[in-house]
């Protein structure tokens, strides 16, 4: 790619990353959120690994830290999912904003998200899947670009 | 009063970025400290032009985008130098 993309890429990448995030943090009252948000930061990673390269790319996303991302964001939906489960009976009931007031207000306290609208456990999952999607949107570019080295690797043996 | 909820979970976000953002010796273009001078800049007035996202009183800029950036920064120079 030519000189003028590689400055101009990473600097917007990061600005993207940002964007990313606020699309993730207002999911629950704006249109957007967690895979919405996930899948621009990830479009931010795969700018740079399109750019620059998977081996000059300042982002640089290894096997363990994108397994590891994955894994948290579906244990975190899992997890918030079970608390509902064990302390109401629902499966993901809202346990920070507690419609049925079936809850203790302490347990209410905890999921609380701060913020005016007080949305509970709703803005905590798109934080969660925001992860999840942009590490899995991230790791199928990756994927592709590693086989195309292991496709040459194999053409040349 | 600001409301923590954004700027944790931007923070959180960012961080993890900024953790994965490493020199790479192979490449001729180094981003040094001017480059995230200027970045830091733009993301600020954008911030200022976007106002306080989602329909917050608290501050007059988008908090959780900030609080993003912090976090990428904050992320680069704690793991990110390697």
């Amino acid at each position: 790619m030519s000189t003028i993309l590689k400055i101009f890429v990473f600097p917007a990448a990061l600005i993207l990353i940002c964007y990313g995030a606020l699309t993730i943090l207002g999911g629950h009252i704006t249109p957007g959120g967690g895979f919405q948000g996930g899948a621009i930061i990830a479009s931010a990673i795969i700018f740079c690994l399109i750019v620059y390269g998977l081996k000059e790319s300042p982002i640089k996303l290894s096997h363990n830290f994108m397994a590891s991302i994955e894994s948290i964001g579906a244990i975190g939906y899992v997890l918030l999912g079970l608390a509902g489960l064990f302390t109401s009976g629902f499966f993901l009931y809202n346990l920070g904003v507690d419609l049925y007031h079936i809850i203790p207000p302490n347990i209410v306290n905890i999921f609380d998200y701060p913020d005016p609208t007080h949305a509970g456990i709703i803005p905590y999952l798109n934080f969660v899947v925001g992860l999840k999607v942009l590490v899995g949107l991230s790791a199928v570019v990756i994927t592709f670009l590693e086989s195309d080295k292991l496709l040459k690797k194999m053409e040349s043996k | 009063m600001v409301y923590s909820g954004p700027l944790i979970l931007g923070f959180i976000i960012g961080f993890l970025i900024g953790t994965r953002i490493k020199p790479s010796p192979e490449s001729k273009l180094k981003f040094g400290a001017s480059v995230y001078a200027v970045l830091a800049i733009v993301a600020i007035v954008m911030a200022y032009q976007i106002g306080p996202f989602p329909f917050y009183t608290d501050t007059p800029f988008a908090s959780g985008f900030i609080a993003a950036l912090a976090g990428i920064f904050v992320g680069k120079l704690t793991f990110g130098r390697g």
